[in-house]
C-alpha cells in the first residue's frame, strides 16, 4: 500500500504537468528566469506559469499574481525568493500546488533560522503541498525534459539519485553523464525539512524507470528510517551511498566501551552491511560505483576471480595488487587455457599467465583483431567472473595506421553480446591527458558504455568499483534475493 | 519473567535517580535474558561469608559494589582466584580500608564462581541518535578501545548478520582457535548476541530506558559464554 502510493504520489514531481515559477524578473535575470530557460531550451512540453506581483509577461510568457491565480493545478512549483517571504509564497497556493521546491537558503542550516524553517513547514502542510528543500537547486529529470542547470543530457537512463547538496548534484550529474551515468530522475533535497531522502528512495524503488539508486546525505533526521526502506528494498536495485560528515560527527564522552567506539561512521557502515548498499568516500567512486551497476549485470555467484588483459607490464602488476586489496584474485590460468593462448602464436615479449600482458606491437597482428581471440579463450575458460582490458592509450594510439583500440573495444562488445557466459567485462581506458587522446577517449568511452561495458580510468577504479559490484552478488546470495 | 525483571530493576534504579546500574542488577537483567553469568552471592562485610559461598565452588572473584563506581578495577575492587571463603573474608579486609581512603563506600561485595578460561569478548550495545539501537562485538578485552576490532550493527538482528559479525573481525582467528588453542563456541557468541540485538533482544525492549551496554568480558569457551561483567549505562530521564 505504501509502496504503491510511494510511486504514483512522487509522480507529479518528476513528470509534472504544469510548472509554476515564482521568484523570475521582468526586469533582470534571476534564478527563477533561468529556470525557465533551462525548462525550454530542454524541451519541456507542460505548461510553464510565472507568478509575479505586477509584471504581466516575464520571459514571453503570461504571469500570474500568485498561485492562487494559476488556472489549473499546479504539479511544481519553483520557489526562488527571500527565505522570510518563502512561506507566505506557500501558503497563497494553498489547494492547488503538489509540490513546492524552495531554493532560497537562510532556513535551518544557519544560526537562527531553525523557526523560520519550522514556519516554512507549517506552512507547505496547511497548504495541501509537498515540501522540496529549502536550500537547494532543483530536479532533473530527463523523461519529462525537466532540469535546473544547463548542458543536462536529455538522454533518460536508469539511475535515480537523491542529493543533499544542489551543487553536488549539479556535479553528480554533468561529470556522471561525461562518464556514461544516464539519470530516470535526480532531486536536490537540502535542508529536506518535509519531503526526506527514505521517501524518494521508496519512490525510486518502486519505479519501473529507475534499476539503481545513489544518495548523497550530510545530516538527516531519518537515519532510521532510511534503514528501514533500504532494508526492505533486500538490494533488488543496487544502492550506493555517498555520506558526508561521517568522520567528524564525535560522540559525547561515553561511559562504555561500546559508547566509545560508536560514531556516526560506525552506523552508516552497519546500516550498508546490513541492506547490501555499497559505501563510497568520494564522489569519483560513487560515479564509478554507479556506472558498473548500470553496465554490468549481477551474477547469481558472486564474483571472485578477476583476468587482467591489456598492455603495459607494470600496470598489470599494480592492477593486480589493487584487485587484490579489493579482495579479488587474480590466479594463474590452468593448462589448457594456457596452451590455447599460446597457440595464437603472439611475439615475444607477450606473456600469457593472468594478467595476460600483451605488448602493444602485438596487437598490431591481424589489426589488432587478436584481442577478439584472446578475450573469447578467456570467456571460454570460465576462469574469469570479470575480466578488465586495460589499454594504454598513449602507446595504442601511437600506432596510427590502425585502428588498435577501435578494434579492442569492439572484440570487448561482440564477446559480451555474444557470450552466453556471465562474465563482467570493464574496459580502462588509460590516458595522458593529451587532448587528442582525451578527445579519442571520450569517444571510445561512449560508444562502450552505450553498449553496456563499465569503463573507468585506472584499474585501481575499476576494482574498487567491482568489489562494490561483488559486495551486493554476496549480499543477494547470502540471503537468497532473486 | 524477563520483561519484568527488567521492568523492576530499571524502575528501581530511576527511583534512586541512579545513572547507572550495579553489577548485581546488570547480571540479574541478563540472566534472565538468558545469557550465562557466573554463579554468585552478594554479601556484606560483616555477615558470615562462609554460610554464603557454601554452595559455589572456589576459586572465587570477589568485586566490590558502590555507588559512583563503573570501572572497578581500576579502583582496586577486584580481587581474583581467591580459593575458599576465609580468603574472601581476608580480602575484603584488606580492600576495604583502600577503597575508604579514596573516598569510596562500599554497599555490598559481589563473590562469583570464576569461570574456565576462553577468549574474552566484549559485547554491548547503544541508542545511537541517527538509527536507533545497535550491537556491538569487538575483541581485546580492556584493550578494546586501543585495538578498535569491533563490529556493529542496527538492531533488530538476524542470525546471519550476528554470524557476520563474527567474521568481520580481523582477529577472528582467535575464536577459531589460533595457535594451538581449542576454537570456542560461536554458537555459544551468537546466542548472547542475539539476546542482546535481535528482534526480541534485550536492546529492542530498554533502547527507551538504557543508553549503553557493556558486557566485558564476555568469555567465551569451547562450549559456553559467560558474562564476567555487565555495565549498563541509564538514559537521563526528562
Amino acid at each position: 500500500m505504501i509502496a504503491m502510493s510511494a510511486h504514483t504520489a512522487f509522480k507529479p514531481l518528476f513528470e509534472p504537468t504544469s510548472i509554476a515559477v515564482v521568484g523570475a524578473s521582468a526586469t533582470t535575470v534571476s534564478g527563477g528566469n533561468r529556470f525557465i530557460r533551462h525548462l525550454r531550451n530542454f524541451g519541456y512540453a507542460g505548461r510553464i506559469f510565472p507568478i509575479h506581483p505586477t509584471a504581466s509577461e516575464i520571459e514571453g510568457l503570461p504571469s500570474h499574481r500568485s498561485l492562487a491565480e494559476v488556472p489549473m493545478h499546479v504539479d511544481y512549483a519553483y520557489i526562488a525568493v527571500a527565505a522570510h517571504h518563502a512561506a507566505e509564497v506557500l501558503r497563497s497556493g494553498r489547494g492547488n500546488v503538489r509540490f513546492a521546491q524552495v531554493m532560497s537558503s537562510g532556513f535551518g542550516e544557519t544560526d537562527g533560522g531553525s523557526a523560520l524553517e519550522a514556519g516554512l513547514v507549517l506552512a507547505a502542510r496547511e497548504a495541501g503541498t509537498r515540501l522540496i528543500g529549502p536550500n537547494c537547486l532543483g530536479v532533473y529529470s530527463p523523461k519529462a525534459r525537466v532540469t535546473f542547470t544547463e548542458k543536462t543530457s536529455p538522454d533518460p537512463g536508469t539511475v535515480g539519485i537523491v542529493c543533499q547538496s544542489g551543487g553536488l548534484g549539479i556535479d553528480i550529474i554533468r561529470r556522471g553523464q561525461n562518464r556514461g551515468l544516464r539519470f530516470s530522475g535526480l532531486v536536490t533535497i537540502g535542508n529536506s525539512a518535509d519531503v526526506g531522502a527514505s521517501e524518494l528512495l521508496e519512490y525510486f524503488f518502486n519505479s519501473p524507470d529507475t534499476a539503481l539508486v545513489g544518495l548523497y546525505l550530510e545530516s538527516t533526521r531519518e537515519g532510521r528510517r532510511l534503514f528501514e526502506v533500504l532494508q526492505a528494498g533486500k538490494a533488488r536495485k543496487p544502492v550506493v551511498l555517498l555520506k558526508g560528515g561521517r568522520t567528524s560527527q564525535g560522540r559525547r564522552a561515553a561511559a562504555s566501551h561500546t559508547g566509545a567506539l560508536a560514531g556516526s561512521d560506525r552506523s552508516w557502515d552497519a546500516l550498508c552491511r546490513q541492506t547490501g548498499s555499497t559505501m563510497v568516500d568520494t564522489l569519483d567512486e560513487f560515479l564509478d560505483a554507479l556506472l558498473a551497476f548500470q553496465c554490468l549485470s549481477l551474477r547469481r555467484m558472486p564474483s571472485k576471480d578477476v583476468v587482467l588483459f591489456g598492455n603495459g607490464g607494470g600496470t598489470s602488476v599494480l592492477g593486480t595488487d589493487a584487485f587484490d586489496r579489493c579482495g579479488f584474485q587474480v590466479s594463474p590460468f590452468d593448462a589448457s587455457t594456457v596452451a590455447s593462448l599460446t597457440a595464437l602464436k603472439l611475439p615475444a615479449g607477450s606473456s600469457f599467465t593472468n594478467p595476460i600482458d600483451v605488448p602493444a606491437g602485438a596487437l598490431q597482428q591481424d589489426e589488432g583483431r587478436v584481442a577478439e581471440r584472446i578475450i573469447d579463450i578467456v570467456s571460454a575458460s570460465g576462469q574469469a567472473d570479470a575480466l578488465v582490458i586495460h589499454v594504454n592509450m598513449t602507446v595504442i594510439m601511437s600506432f596510427r595506421h590502425v585502428d588498435m583500440l577501435g578494434n579492442i573495444v569492439e572484440a570487448a562488445l561482440k564477446v559480451r553480446e555474444r557470450s552466453a557466459s556471465s562474465m563482467h567485462i570493464a574496459l580502462v581506458l588509460r590516458s595522458d591527458g593529451e587532448s587528442d587522446i582525451e578527445e579519442s577517449k571520450r569517444e571510445y568511452r561512449r560508444i562502450a558504455v552505450q553498449r553496456g561495458v563499465a569503463v573507468f580510468d585506472e584499474l585501481s577504479s575499476a576494482a574498487k568499483a567491482l568489489a562494490g559490484v561483488r559486495s551486493v552478488e554476496v549480499f543477494r546470495a547470502k540471503r537468497q534475493v532473486d | 519473567m524477563a520483561i519484568r525483571d527488567l521492568d523492576a530493576v530499571l524502575c528501581e534504579a530511576r527511583k534512586r535517580g541512579a545513572t547507572f546500574l550495579d553489577e548485581p542488577a546488570g547480571k540479574r537483567i541478563l540472566a534472565s535474558w538468558g545469557i550465562n553469568v557466573p554463579r554468585s552471592c552478594v554479601v556484606r562485610a560483616d555477615v558470615e561469608i562462609q554460610a554464603a559461598v557454601s554452595a559455589m565452588t572456589p576459586p572465587f572473584a570477589l568485586k566490590v559494589v558502590a555507588s559512583g563506581v563503573v570501572h572497578k578495577s581500576d579502583v582496586g575492587g577486584v580481587c581474583l582466584n581467591l580459593r575458599s571463603a576465609e580468603e574472601v573474608e581476608f580480602a575484603i579486609a584488606q580492600m576495604q580500608p583502600r577503597l575508604f581512603a579514596k573516598g569510596i563506600e562500599p554497599c555490598c561485595w559481589l563473590v562469583e564462581e570464576m569461570v574456565p578460561a576462553g577468549v574474552e569478548v566484549v559485547v554491548g550495545g547503544l541508542v545511537d541518535p541517527e538509527v536507533g539501537p545497535m550491537v556491538m562485538i569487538g575483541l581485546g578485552g580492556v584493550f578494546v578501545e586501543v585495538l578498535k576490532d569491533v563490529a556493529f550493527r542496527i538492531c533488530p538482528i538476524a542470525n546471519l548478520d550476528a554470524i557476520e559479525m563474527v567474521e568481520e573481525l580481523r582477529g577472528g582467528p582467535l575464536l577459531r582457535g589460533a595457535r594451538g588453542q581449542r576454537p570456542v563456541s560461536i554458537e555459544a557468541l551468537v546466542h548472547v548476541v542475539l539476546r542482546l540485538g535481535g528482534e526480541d533482544g534485550l536492546l529492542m525492549a530498554c533502547a527507551d530506558r538504557v543508553a549503553e551496554i557493556d558486557i566485558n568480558p564476555l568469555i567465551v569457551t569451547p562450549d559456553h559464554a559467560f558474562a564476567v561483567d555487565a555495565r549498563f549505562i541509564l538514559r537521563r530521564s526528562e
